[in-house]
């Protein structure tokens, strides 16, 4: 009720209760333009879960699993070999070995080689794992995975953020006990977790999307969290624990004001959702500039015929770096005119950088230097 | 039952938002507050004074509001120009001391009073006008200064004085008629203090002096620097405040014929809080005669009142001093804000539902997607800025405006050469030749512009009739846009929005409402008249065949429509295209007897269903920066060929916007189409496969040349 009054009076007055804000980019998360400045390595639409293993690169495209190959460093990356599984990949996990977890949209999760090879596992608990977003094998028998929405395919991520759901969980797999026993809930309620990894004192780390923060879970204390890094001017994705101890976070997209706004209209929302085909939707995404049908914002407009680096954008290249307490330390961008967007995942090779953009199909690599790093 | 969006529609047709936006744009809004504030005191007191609205009552309020209100006059004008006087009241009481010595002790001629008391209000007004003008003293510590002297001069004479004044008597018929007569029912002093009041509202709001006064208040440094002598306009500010006070000291003299020791004490604070609530800005610069009368017969009602009602003295200043910094606070909030509550609510979306656009995917629709704009010539890349129109003249040389305000003009045959034509200061926009040779022009915030072939510019026009019942002064043309030629000469001009400037364009389009109109500029006797109203954005204008009528699009509706201003069908206005797949710009002849339109950008689904809300688009102008609301998508244009039924016959795309983004004018001429963008930096030529080599739209307007 008083939360109802503020909001009227805040309505009145046209003033936001704090909900609506995007944070600024600057500090550690100033722009720059090093995504842009990377070499690309391999274009390829649809580019994702790229991830290292033992054997080599693995990436997704679609729902083929590709593995790379990379016999020379001064040359770009070559696709070794091609699969195509039955629905697009969401997440792949390696367990260090020859295991490979694929998480398939709206089936659930397959495991590929290894110790526990062709096992699937569909439902936890009899909930279907229909959004595998994220998964990460603790040891051989153990695998952490987090089912982005219960409501929304992976696929329907865009639904997911402008329907405003928080029905995605994290769960504990052991893989030594039978099928359909040895899972456990470490949490729920989650808005669209899609990226995991081990922090160092063991616990979780898990980056919840559509609340724009990196929450961290104790499996030892039943799933206890707490907010790690929140407040992020973009929606964070993968996280790849660096060699050199820290974190690179993937950011997918970026928030933007206006959607703020409309995800507090929610009369304009639901209709927008209900009759306008996702691609056009005043939503974050990927890549912009597809379609002439997508909506564009006043400061998008091409002047003399340039697109501004600072416009307003739906999509954006971003990728932040932290340190070990999860304090941002500097960041990559891709800036609105540029062509890295929707960075989905990271993999670090040979003090390397590989960037998989989603969005613009590529993967970018980058050598760092000390003081970017 | 109506469903919820039937009753949107209906409330959005009829309650016109947009008027509060308007209204507050108007400088006489500040008086609304004062104003109502007046009426609510009438009413409070009328009721519950018995005999209030009498007419003895009634005259002895006018002889009261007379004399305060010449008071609260010097110092709103005091206040106009940036100071404030205090000293006013002590003004005041020497004058009616004077006035008293001179009638009663000395015996002196009443016209010699008069004149004696206006000296003596004018030297105090100078001695202030000087310590504050031209010593740069503070204002308010001089004036509380000179307050306390003056009040102790007085005290002093009114010592000696007092015996001998009430002694005394003096039997003018003349000061009998000031004090107590009346011309026509009306109290002679109230006459004088309205006609005072008449010729300072005739000063401050229509002459040099005055609006130099009110200059000095609103920015002292920016009128020292516009050439105004600061120190001498606020010198004669305080001589004028000394003289009006004086007059109002005589005036009262002649009335009660009498003083005392408590005469005029506290008048400051009374005239302060009348000028404040009247709504005379302490801040200077803002201020009118019609403040200071609401002001003044607001507080004489409120203190009148109250004594009538029984309220001790003390009291009644006290109510008076709340009231004053009541006052102050509206005051002080208003000045800051109203811009703010401006800009939030000038922004006022209208109701309109388009049909789900054609769509451009499939092959066989006549919009079918295609590059050929992606690989034109590039004429002028980076010399020129904001082609919004591009026409050629019969020896071949291509003219357009840029934002810099010039029409810059390539030689023909190959346009690489480039001269300033004509430099005329505003941004020029649609273009067209008339019979003579001579280019007319369309100026963004100027009007209409003719330019001869040897380079003499002539404003044709910049402003229309006012219409009846606009709010805001609608003759001015705001944002002319396109123009075409009559065979007899007339020249029918569009004008997009009376609400917005050209660099704002794009904030129309959040309103798509019929902010625009059609004008009609007739050469053979200079008039300028609207033809056509509320058209949403009017924009590109095209004379048809039949030489009677020309087609006009508007772009937030997506339309096009032809217009009869001659033959049988005089007056009538027909839909020629309905529902186009974006936003219609400017429309020109093709040689095959058709007709080109550019299309500015891209309907969204996202902004069709915004359209339809109002209240969601009202809500993100508020909320929202401007550089993030939904705007039309202008990144992707096209140029489409339609003819007179209304079929589309052609389309030309450059998807992604590689080299035209944005389309909003396009020209055929010698098999070539030539493509200007309002906020591109270059001219593209496209070879039209199949046109006539040798077409030009000269000929086809004015024949060949003989």
């Amino acid at each position: 009720m008083i939360g109802a009054l503020k909001r009227a009076y805040a309505n009145f007055r046209g003033f936001d209760e704090a909900g609506s804000t995007v944070p600024m980019m600057d500090g550690p998360l100033k722009p720059n333009t090093l995504l842009d400045g990377g070499e690309i390595l391999l274009s390829l639409p649809q580019v994702d879960n790229l991830v290292s293993t033992a054997g080599g690169l693995v990436c997704s495209s679609g729902a083929e699993l590709l593995a790379l190959n990379w016999p020379d460093r001064a040359m770009p990356l070559a696709v070794a070999q091609r699969r195509a599984f039955e629905a697009p990949i969401t997440c792949l996990a390696s367990d260090g070995g020859k295991g490979l977890a694929i998480g398939l949209d709206g089936r659930g999760l397959l495991i590929q080689g290894g110790r526990h090879d062709g096992r699937r596992i569909d439902a936890l608990q009899d909930r279907p794992l229909n959004c595998p977003t994220a998964a990460l094998f603790l040891d051989a028998d153990t695998l952490v995975v987090a089912n982005g929405s219960a409501d929304n395919n992976a696929e329907a991520w865009k639904r997911d953020l402008m329907g405003r759901f928080a029905s995605g969980s994290v769960w504990r797999i052991d893989l030594s006990t039978g099928p359909g026993a040895g899972a456990k809930m470490l949490a729920r309620g989650l808005a669209f977790p899609c990226g995991i990894a081990a922090g160092d004192d063991g616990a979780l780390l898990v980056s919840e999307a559509w609340r724009h923060q990196l929450i961290g879970l104790d499996p030892a204390r039943g799933g206890q969290s707490k907010r790690l890094l929140g407040d992020l001017p973009a929606y964070p994705g993968r996280i790849l624990h660096a060699a050199d101890g820290g974190f690179w976070i993937a950011l997918f997209a970026p928030r933007n004001q206006l959607v703020e706004f409309v995800l507090r209209e929610t009369g304009y929302r639901r209709r927008m959702m209900e009759r306008i085909d996702p691609a056009y939707w005043i939503a974050p995404s990927l890549a912009g500039g597809a379609s002439y049908l997508e909506p564009i914002q006043g400061g998008a407009r091409k002047k003399l015929n340039i697109m501004k680096p600072w416009a307003p954008t739906w999509s954006y290249g971003l990728v932040l770096r932290c340190d070990r307490a999860m304090r941002p330390v500097t960041s990559l961008h891709s800036r609105a005119d540029g062509h890295v967007h929707g960075v989905t995942a990271i993999a670090e090779a040979d003090g390397r950088l590989l960037i998989a953009a989603k969005g613009s199909g590529a993967i970018v690599g980058l050598t760092l230097s000390e003081g970017q790093a | 039952m109506f469903s919820s969006e039937t009753l949107t529609r209906l409330r959005y047709r009829y309650l016109p938002d947009h008027l509060i936006g308007e209204i507050l744009t108007k400088r006489w809004i500040d008086n609304a507050v004062p104003f109502l504030a007046l009426l609510v005191a009438v009413a409070v007191f009328g009721t519950l004074i018995p005999d209030f609205f009498s007419l003895t009552s009634l005259t002895d309020l006018g002889r009261q509001v007379a004399e305060f209100g010449l008071v609260v006059l010097g110092l709103s004008i005091v206040l106009m120009s940036g100071g404030i006087d205090l000293s006013v009241s002590s003004v005041f009481t020497l004058s009616v001391l004077l006035s008293l010595i001179g009638t009663n002790v000395q015996v002196w001629p009443v016209p010699l009073v008069l004149v004696a008391v206006l000296a003596l209000g004018g030297a105090c007004g100078a001695i202030n006008g000087y310590l504050v003008g031209y010593l740069r003293l503070r204002a308010f510590l001089t004036t509380l200064v000179t307050l306390i002297i003056f009040r102790s001069i007085y005290d002093l004479l009114f010592l000696r004085m007092s015996t001998a004044i009430v002694a005394g008597f003096s039997d003018s018929p003349l000061l009998l008629f000031i004090g107590e007569g009346t011309v026509l029912g009306i109290p002679v002093s109230l006459l004088v203090a309205l006609v005072i009041a008449l010729a300072w509202h005739i000063v401050l709001s229509r002459m040099r002096p005055g609006w130099r006064l009110i200059a000095v208040g609103g920015a002292r440094r920016s009128a020292y620097n516009a050439g105004i002598k600061v120190r001498r306009t606020v010198f004669f500010a305080y001589v004028w405040s000394g003289l009006l006070s004086s007059l109002a000291g005589f005036l009262f003299a002649a009335r009660l014929g009498s003083t005392g020791a408590d005469t005029g004490v506290g008048l400051e604070v009374a005239a302060l809080t009348a000028a404040v609530l009247g709504g005379n800005s302490l801040g200077g610069g803002r201020g009118s005669v019609a403040k200071a009368a609401m002001g003044a017969t607001l507080v004489l009602i409120l203190t009148n009142g109250l004594t009538n009602l029984g309220v001790s003295g003390p009291v009644n200043s006290t109510i008076l001093g709340a009231v004053l910094i009541a006052a102050v606070f509206v005051d002080m909030r208003w000045l800051r804000n109203r811009h703010k509550w401006l800009s939030k609510v000038y922004v006022s979306p209208a109701y309109l539902r388009l049909p789900p656009p054609p769509s451009a995917a499939d092959a066989g629709s006549p919009y079918a997607l295609n590059d050929k704009l992606r690989s034109v010539e590039i004429i002028g890349l980076g010399q020129i800025e904001g082609p919004e129109d591009v026409i050629l003249d019969r020896d071949d040389n291509l003219y357009c405006g840029t934002r810099h305000g010039d029409i810059v003009r390539f030689f023909g045959p190959d346009h690489r050469r480039h001269e300033v034509f004509a430099h005329i200061g505003g941004h020029p926009l649609g273009m067209a030749f008339d019979r003579a040779g001579n280019l007319l022009v369309c100026i963004g915030g100027m009007g209409l512009y003719q330019i001869a072939p040897d380079k003499e510019v002539l404003k044709l026009t910049d402003e229309t009739n006012r219409s009846l019942f606009s709010v805001v002064d609608d003759s001015r043309l705001r944002l002319a846009d396109d123009l075409d030629v009559a065979p007899d000469g007339r020249i029918y001009f569009s004008e997009a929005t009376i609400r917005y400037e050209q660099e704002d364009w794009a904030v129309d389009a959040l309103e798509s409402r019929g902010n625009g109109r059609m004008i009609c500029y007739d050469p053979r006797n200079g008039s300028t008249h609207t033809e056509i109203h509320k058209l949403v954005f009017a924009n590109g204008v095209c004379m048809a065949s039949d030489g009677c009528s020309f087609l006009y699009a508007e772009s937030w509706t997506c339309s096009v429509s032809r217009y009869w201003f001659d033959g049988p069908k005089k007056g009538r206005i027909e839909r020629v295209l309905d529902n186009l797949p974006g936003y219609p710009d400017n429309i020109n002849r093709a040689s095959d007897g058709n007709y080109w339109l550019a299309l500015l950008g891209m309907r969204t689904p996202a902004l069709d269903l915004a359209l339809t809300m109002p209240g969601f688009r009202r809500r993100m102008a508020r909320r929202v920066a401007p550089d993030l609301w939904l705007y039309p998508n202008i990144n992707t244009g096209c140029v489409v060929k339609f003819d007179e039924s209304g079929r589309i016959l052609d389309s030309l795309w450059d998807l992604g916007g590689a080299n035209h983004p944005m389309i909003t004018s396009m020209r055929e001429h010698r098999g070539y189409l030539y493509l200007g963008g309002v906020s591109n930096n270059r001219i593209g030529r496209y070879k039209i496969p199949g046109a006539d080599p040798n077409w030009s739209a000269q000929d086809a307007y004015w024949g060949a040349p003989s």
